[in-house]
């Protein structure tokens, strides 16, 4: 039996589908037998981040709406042999799809799967609803600028409500060099207002936009920080305990000092 | 010990409620719909009388609001986007940035108590003030803001020792 994890943020572009590709690819990477799952129907992506888009004839709605059995729409990754993917439909809206009926296909993933990762559209609506309605677990992504923080709150605050209890933050696009100048929001701050645990902190990473380009997780880029951040994040989910990256955002002496003393923010 | 100065920092009153089209002059500056729409309307003299309180043990997070004819009470923190809106008064323990009205019924001598006071905008009664533009101030102890000559001020809290409390 395996477990549902949904990737949610509120905002859009802060890196979700990019989170659920490497998170699903790293957990693969680890021997997992795993499902990605795309929601976003209409604007599908994941597909494309995860290189499998011309592998697509049946989809999330052909499946619920029985036109085809769950095993003829799902696609194995061309990398991993227990990696599969459930593509959203690109012709249909939200409304195509109900809660219930998502209930029901993540039941029936996670008797097949150890890990069902869902791929959750920006906003708070229908499709967002459909998105955790099967979900046992969340990790909220954000990226440190005051509106993504504001709309994870605002998610998490939905989640809560929807009892899917302790969601874990993954802090995306972080650029160490500002946060040390006190230009970007630091970790701690984020996490003083989310309250919520951390699941990892990802670095902004010029080679996550070549990967997703080229439908290449970053995780299998032996080279790219960003990946091995992901990476850490997969063996995390996977009850792994992996010591958190030093990006060197951390406070220097100097900069502490100059808090002390009122000069820095 | 030296005389009490009332004011520590003083929030910038935005604007005042204006009550010229509202026909309802007095109470709140917003339409009674938009508050306790499925109430009914409450007397502002009972509703100074109110000594209900409600206590909200968690974070009061962005979207969510809080309605209530007496006191709130919040052990928790009261995030950016967030409201709280009450009859009578507010106890934040925990950091208030959200936005928080107090005597929402038009109850001038309530208050709005936080660990640390930050809010984006703060109303008591008929008053609404936010704190001034570009000044990042970031308190280190417990505040209070109450009506005081006619306009919103924050104050330390409590003021002078614990002896205060009872004042």
């Amino acid at each position: 039996m395996g477990e549902v994890i949904v990737i949610t943020s509120g905002k859009g572009g802060v890196g979700k589908t990019t989170t659920t590709a490497n998170i699903g690819t790293g957990l693969a990477l680890l021997g997992k037998r795993v499902v990605l799952v795309d929601t976003d129907i209409g604007l599908r992506n994941l597909d494309v981040v995860m290189g499998l888009e011309n592998r697509i004839v049946y989809d999330i709605v052909d499946v619920a709406n029985g036109n085809c059995r769950l095993k003829q729409a799902l696609i194995r990754d061309k990398r991993f042999d227990d990696l599969y993917l459930l593509p959203a439909a690109q012709t249909k809206d939200k409304t195509a799809v109900n809660t219930q009926q998502m209930v029901d296909l993540c039941a029936q993933l996670k008797e097949e799967f150890e890990y069902v990762i869902i791929d959750c559209p920006a906003g708070i609506e229908q499709g967002f609803k459909n998105a955790i309605a099967g979900a046992e677990k969340a990790v909220v992504v954000t990226t440190p600028e005051v509106a993504a923080v504001r709309d994870a709150d605002r998610v998490i605050g939905l989640l809560e409500a929807a009892e899917l209890r302790d969601p874990k933050l993954v802090i995306n696009r972080v650029r160490p060099a500002m946060v040390k100048k006190g230009d970007m929001m630091d970790i701690e701050d984020m996490l003083e207002i989310l309250a919520i645990k951390l699941l990892g902190v990802v670095p902004d990473d010029e080679s996550i936009i070549v990967s997703t380009n080229r439908g290449e997780p970053a995780v299998l880029d032996r080279n790219s920080l960003a990946g091995e951040a992901f990476m850490h994040i997969a063996r995390r989910i996977s009850g792994e305990e992996v010591p958190f990256m030093d990006l060197g955002a951390n406070d220097s002496l100097m900069t502490k000092l100059k808090k002390l003393v009122g000069l820095g923010r | 010990m030296t005389a009490q100065v009332p004011s520590e920092r003083y929030l910038q009153p935005v604007k005042r409620a204006d009550h010229s089209q509202s026909g309802n002059p007095g109470t709140s500056p917003f339409p009674a719909e938009n508050r306790w729409a499925e109430r009914e309307p409450m007397d502002p003299v009972s509703a100074a009388a109110d000594f209900r309180t409600v206590l909200i043990r968690r974070t009061v997070r962005s979207g969510q609001s809080i309605h209530y004819p007496g006191n709130i009470v919040v052990m928790g923190d009261v995030n950016p986007g967030a409201e709280l809106v009450a009859g009578g008064n507010i106890v934040v323990m925990g950091h208030l940035r959200g936005m928080a009205h107090a005597g929402a019924t038009g109850n001038e001598q309530a208050v709005v108590a936080a660990f640390r006071l930050t809010p984006t905008q703060l109303r008591i009664a008929n008053h609404i003030t936010r704190a001034p533009d570009g000044e990042g101030h970031k308190p280190d102890q417990p505040e209070v803001a109450r009506i005081h000559g006619g306009a919103v001020i924050i104050e330390r809290y409590p003021a002078t020792g614990v002896r205060n409390l009872n004042g």
